[in-house]
């Protein structure tokens, strides 16, 4: 009942003294603003540069250099690691073509052929699948050549020196998507390893029975000069790559560029919080010392407060409820302050960013961490001024010096 | 009473001092002479060097409380207890808070108590002369009508003693003079105990107030200076 009272009176009080409190207000923004708009950036630039790495799946990508000799018993163990998501083999890239012809395009192209299943993080964004040894996912500047859409049937013809003779099969193959560019920039297309296979096979003489063309038996055991593998995450690409290399399989990945956007993200978070800190211990220190000479300004009301009968535990919540204030309003200004400031900024660089990303951004759960760091800051100060003011004596007030 | 101030040291000594209920005191004398003082001692507000006795009877209750022993026991709030409810004090300069109405600042001393108003502000207020400022705030009142909120302020929550430091002294005498007869009519209307510190005896002499006496001494050195109060 009293502290309802202590809380009406400090009210009345930080109304009335609203030139005052303003100041206060004013003081808090004015150290809180740049500091939400400093740490805005920070996120909105590493975090953009984290989302590009995290999206692009290139970068989970890991390439071995050269050629080995891996089975698919190899390849099926590495496909069951949990850090890996993706993993196909890849046959001899120089039996890896297959000249394509549609009847809407007078054009014949060379089209590289990438081995890829139902998991391609290539393809994420295609609908249809390039199961078998009839479909096939085209690059798109393959598909602009031939001038194709999906569903449209296109074919595909090989030729091989087979015992003296020149040979060319053809076969049918169902357009059933098309990559996106930044997928393949070559023209190319997606297929089945059970088609690669294929396409080795009848190069080397082999008789491929599934699609009626004849040679001599395949070998028993097969072996693969490379693979296509993409990491479950970019955190999980050094790992993978230290276990290549140990196992003596050299690999190429963009580690270098995850390490650097991330030994970015740590010095710029570094340098932030030591700006925030030192802020934050200024904006106490300057509120606590305001706080301190208030309560020496109202001396004298707050010891006519304990004349008439408020006990000193009443007194320390005087200055703490208006510091309350102070840290709400204070914060609200900042806010609308920093909201300003970003979408300024956003709308500058805004020509230079892709759709949905800002250079400045915060998220909710950023704006209720500074409203409670910063009340809590100010809440603090002022208990120190409290215990100060709950000292005064009732005499004290009674007589100007 | 001693304390010690740029080399001088002051000494207040009331060897008896009896105080009926109802009475009208003054002290009066010059500035630096222990008046304000012996009226805080009197509030429970500053504490006394050495006691032999100091007795309070609040009103009704026959049992008189030992404020001594409460100092001894550095027993403020229970002194602050006492404060709120048997006195109320006019302070100088008012000491009215600049942020609180007329209406407000009156109130204040009855709301502590958890008083209901029931009309006591509103008839202080026209007793006083001060009706029409009611839900003003105190800047934009002159001097006098101020000192009258604050004499309003401490008859609010129906105190059996009211003490007034100067309450007149920052009013021109004329002006002076028509609020201390207010206030000691006021008081006299409710059988309240008034002690009132003031330097001009002329003003207050008319109203039947007991005049304290006190004599004070200086030594030789001009040291120490004490004064002694009896009554």
């Amino acid at each position: 009942m009293r502290l309802l009272k202590v809380f009406r009176l400090a009210t009345r009080d930080y109304a009335h003294e609203w030139q005052m409190s303003g100041c206060f207000v004013l003081a808090l923004a004015a150290v809180l603003g740049p500091m939400l708009v400093l740490f805005g950036l920070k996120f909105g630039v590493v975090g953009g540069m984290l989302d590009q790495l995290i999206e692009d799946p290139a970068n989970r990508e890991i390439r071995p250099v050269g050629s080995g000799r891996y089975t698919a018993a190899w390849l099926t163990k590495l496909r069951q690691r949990p850090d890996v998501a993706f993993v196909v083999p890849r046959t001899r890239s120089i039996a890896a073509t297959l000249q394509l012809k549609s009847d809407r395009a007078s054009r014949i192209i060379n089209a590289e052929m990438i081995p890829s299943d139902n998991k391609d993080p290539l393809l994420e964004t295609v609908r249809g699948r390039a199961n078998g040894l009839k479909r096939i996912v085209l690059s798109r500047g393959a598909a602009e050549k031939l001038k194709v859409e999906p569903g449209d049937v296109i074919d595909g013809s090989l030729a091989r020196r087979f015992r003296g003779r020149h040979e060319r099969v053809h076969l049918p193959l169902e357009v059933v998507g098309i990559a996106p560019a930044r997928a393949f920039s070559r023209d190319g297309a997606f297929v089945d390893v059970l088609l690669l296979e294929a396409l080795e096979d009848f190069r080397d003489g082999h008789a491929v029975p599934a699609l009626g063309w004849s040679g001599t038996e395949p070998p028993a055991q097969r072996t693969y000069p490379g693979f296509r593998l993409y990491a479950h995450s970019i955190y999980d690409v050094p790992g993978l790559e230290r276990l290549f290399r140990e196992a003596g399989i050299d690999v190429r990945t963009r580690s270098a560029d995850i390490e650097l956007v991330m030994k970015m993200d740590r010095n710029l978070s570094a340098i932030y919080w030591a700006i925030a800190i030192i802020g934050l211990i200024g904006f106490s220190l300057s509120l606590g010392a305001s706080l301190w000479a208030n309560v020496d300004r109202k001396r004298k009301e707050l010891s006519v407060l304990r004349l008439v009968g408020f006990r000193t535990g009443d007194i320390i919540w005087f200055p703490m409820v208006q510091a309350f204030y102070t840290a709400i309003l204070g914060w609200t200004l900042a806010v609308v302050l920093y909201r300003l400031a970003a979408w300024a900024i956003n709308d500058m660089l805004g020509d230079q960013l892709a759709d949905g990303q800002a250079v400045c951004v915060l998220l909710p759960e950023h704006y209720l961490w500074s409203l409670a760091v910063t009340t809590a800051a100010a809440v603090l100060a002022a208990a120190l001024a409290g215990m100060r003011s709950a000292r005064i004596e009732p005499s004290e007030g009674l007589r100007e010096i | 009473m001693d304390r010690k101030s740029q080399g001088i040291s002051f000494r207040l000594n009331v060897p008896s001092l009896q105080i009926a209920q109802g009475e009208k005191i003054a002290l009066i004398g010059e500035s630096g002479c222990g008046k304000s003082t012996l009226l805080d001692i009197l509030a429970f507000i500053s504490q006394p060097s050495q006691i032999g006795a100091f007795r309070f009877r609040p009103v009704n209750t026959g049992e008189p409380i030992d404020v001594g022993h409460f100092w001894a026991r550095r027993k403020l709030n229970r002194l602050g207890e006492l404060r709120k409810r048997h006195i109320g004090y006019v302070m100088q300069t008012g000491g009215l808070l600049p942020y609180l109405t007329v209406r407000d600042n009156m109130s204040l001393s009855r709301n502590v108590l958890g008083l209901r108003d029931a009309g006591v502000v509103e008839q202080l207020a026209r007793e006083l002369g001060i009706a029409r400022h009611l839900d003003k705030l105190p800047e934009t009142l002159s001097t006098g009508e101020r000192q009258r909120v604050a004499i309003g302020r401490a008859l609010a929550h129906e105190p059996s003693i009211v003490i007034a430091d100067e309450p007149t002294a920052s009013v021109d005498p004329f002006a002076a003079e028509k609020i201390m007869s207010l206030f000691i009519g006021l008081a006299e209307e409710r059988n309240i105990t008034v002690i009132v510190a003031s330097h001009a005896w002329r003003h207050i002499k008319r109203l039947g107030l007991r005049r304290l006496a006190h004599h004070t001494r200086r030594s030789k050195d001009g040291r120490t200076t004490e004064t002694v109060v009896n009554g």
